[in-house]
């Protein structure tokens, strides 16, 4: 078990986020940054969906109740053990009664704490992720506070020797304040003026202040519709459409000058103009991007998606193989 | 008569397919959209990770890793061939007993609260709707709401909100209103909202930017399943379900809440073989069969 000492500005407990339910208005949740997480759980020797503890900006202080093996990974956030420090990426053991501390996060927003067994929470609708919006019990619906205690599985056999290993350089995801996302063209892009889609591949988008984990926010130009007739059934504005199940990843077009992009915690069902959707590892990449970090998107096929995709994989598998070498 | 023009598919980033029946409202599209969606279903695909009907359209999300993107393409390009005719339509389904108080106090109160969202001055939500359609009294609107049966035409934005969509002869007959201008922040739970030619019932306190102008008195989404119709689903709707908004008393709905509190309240349900074809034939004289003997 751990006992959360002091709660952080945001702390839960994430995992793969949970499959199934999106089309009864149950976001995905799940770890903001799925690669930083799964990184964690593939050093540790756990299967990738292996639940892990998520702290935003400023992390929490724990006391270990039982022994385990623990690995820091995703935004870089300043940690001490027993008050000495103790780096990110690497594997380290603790001891019952040990105090791990995590403070400031220096840059992007969410680091994760994962552990060898995962964390033991009940699941709810197949997952074990926190979920602000959905109201369910306890944990599953709430951020950590100071005196909650959550059951850790007993370390994987042979966890304890892991300490010390690191992450390779090369997959640590890197956290800068500005960004490439790859978007698939397509659902309302017909929608869209020529002028619109030169501003929308040219311009730099800031995100700003009213971002959150359900959708990034961002402006920086106008996208000008086509002259066209609300369909049916609309509402009748400008910008309007049928509401549609928006892809996590949906880049809408609520009014020509703003921009949203669903993330992680994001539901499908609204009706604004959609023109296209971001692939799936960017995601996780603009989810740790702060306000005020700049974004261009760059317009790919599904062939080069898929392309991208694969190097990732086999990215993954690398580090899979080299590190359990 | 139901005619379905060709289906477009959108690839969309490395994980969706984007189907679009079509971009106007008609229920032919949405039967389409569920019969393709339980038939993905019982197929049981694996790599298929999330399957969602919607109004006019459907979403598959998939792992790409397990199946590729173009051969999902042109597996649902077949099953949507498979799905043009009208047999192909019917669903079985149910109807469900929907108690509620038009123009309660607490929709005329968050009206006014979020007058600055809604740009419609002192206008009640309820009023608003009234004046942009064209209703006299407040009896002609509740007439007119609460007359035809729903379709639940799809789900989304919080866990448990249900699209639903009336079922009448001609779209004269749908009451459309618009949106707030930009999102309330606040809505309480169990609020009826009226939006394009949409009603819903927010699930739990939110946001939204539809008009206010009645409540449930009946919960829609239960996560610790206290009536027995939330056994099996913290979920009251499903996509396919029939609903009756029917209109009580101040009085009615103090009980039913009272009988919901107490976990005692028995919601009224009826199973339903709806034909498509019938529907297409018939419309409002047909529905109202189905309702016979109802409440």
């Amino acid at each position: 078990m751990i006992e959360i000492l002091r709660a952080g500005v945001r702390t839960t407990i994430q995992d793969r986020g949970r499959i199934g339910y999106y089309h009864l208005g149950v976001p995905p949740s799940g770890a903001k940054d799925r690669t930083s997480y799964m990184l964690g759980n593939i050093i540790l020797g756990n299967p990738d969906h292996f639940a892990a503890l998520e702290m935003m900006i400023e992390g929490p202080i724990i006391e270990f109740k039982t022994e385990t093996t623990a690995v820091i990974t995703g935004a870089p956030v300043c940690a001490t053990l027993n008050g000495d420090p103790l780096p990110n990426w690497e594997v380290f053991n603790v001891k019952k009664g040990d105090i791990l501390s995590l403070d400031k996060i220096t840059e992007g927003l969410f680091s994760y704490l994962c552990i060898s067994g995962g964390f033991q929470v009940p699941e709810i609708l197949g997952s074990k992720s926190t979920c602000l919006a959905s109201g369910f019990s306890y944990i599953s619906g709430r951020p950590l506070v100071a005196g909650d205690i959550i059951p850790i599985a007993t370390p994987l056999p042979g966890a304890n020797r892991l300490a010390g290993k690191v992450m390779i350089e090369d997959a640590i995801p890197k956290f800068n304040r500005s960004q490439t996302v790859h978007v698939v063209l397509g659902i309302h892009i017909d929608l869209i003026s020529d002028e619109g889609l030169v501003s929308l591949l040219n311009n730099e988008w800031t995100i700003t202040t009213k971002s959150s984990s359900t959708a990034s926010r961002l402006q920086g130009g106008t996208i000008k519709y086509k002259d066209y007739d609300p369909p049916f059934g609309s509402g009748g504005m400008k910008g309007n459409v049928v509401d549609i199940p928006y892809p996590i990843g949906g880049v809408i077009l609520p009014n020509e000058e703003e921009i949203i992009i669903l993330l992680h915690d994001g539901t499908g069902g609204g009706g604004f103009v959609t023109i296209g959707t971001i692939i799936w590892q960017d995601i996780s990449m603009l989810s740790q991007m702060r306000p005020l970090s700049t974004v261009k998107f760059r317009s790919v096929t599904i062939e080069e998606a898929m392309a991208i995709r694969k190097e990732y994989e086999k990215k993954i598998n690398d580090v899979r193989t080299l590190l359990n070498q | 008569m139901i005619f379905f023009s060709e289906t477009s598919f959108h690839f969309c980033g490395d994980e969706y397919i984007y189907a679009e029946i079509s971009r106007e409202m008609t229920i032919s599209s949405t039967l389409k959209a569920l019969s393709i969606t339980n038939e993905l279903k019982k197929r049981n695909i694996p790599g298929i990770m999330e399957i969602y009907p919607n109004n006019t359209s459907y979403l598959v999300r998939y792992d790409p890793i397990t199946i590729s993107p173009y051969d999902l393409l042109n597996y649902l390009q077949d099953v949507d061939q498979m799905k043009n005719k009208l047999e192909s339509l019917d669903i079985e389904s149910r109807l469900i007993d929907i108690p509620i108080l038009y123009d309660d106090e607490l929709s005329r109160k968050i009206s006014q609260q979020y007058a600055d969202f809604h740009e419609q001055g002192d206008l009640t939500n309820f009023e608003f709707v009234m004046e942009t359609c064209g209703f006299k009294t407040k009896k002609e609107l509740i007439k007119k709401h609460s007359t035809p049966m729903y379709f639940v035409t799809a789900m989304g934005f919080k866990p448990g909100l249900a699209w639903s969509y009336p079922l009448v002869d001609s779209v004269a007959d749908i009451i459309q209103v618009p949106k707030y201008k930009s999102p309330r922040p606040f809505t309480p739970v169990r609020s009826i909202g009226l939006g394009g030619a949409f009603s819903v019932i927010y699930p739990s306190n939110s946001s939204g930017s539809y008009q206010l102008i009645a409540r449930s008195a009946v919960p829609i989404y239960d996560i610790h399943k206290r009536l027995p119709i939330f056994k099996n689903s913290f979920f009251l709707a499903n996509p396919g379900d029939f609903w009756k908004y029917r209109p009580i008393s101040l009085a009615e709905y103090k009980n039913i809440r009272e009988q919901v509190r107490n976990g005692t309240y028995e919601f009224q349900t009826k199973h339903i073989s709806f034909s498509a074809a019938k529907y297409d034939q018939f419309g409002q004289t047909y529905m109202n069969e189905l309702l016979e003997g109802f409440i």
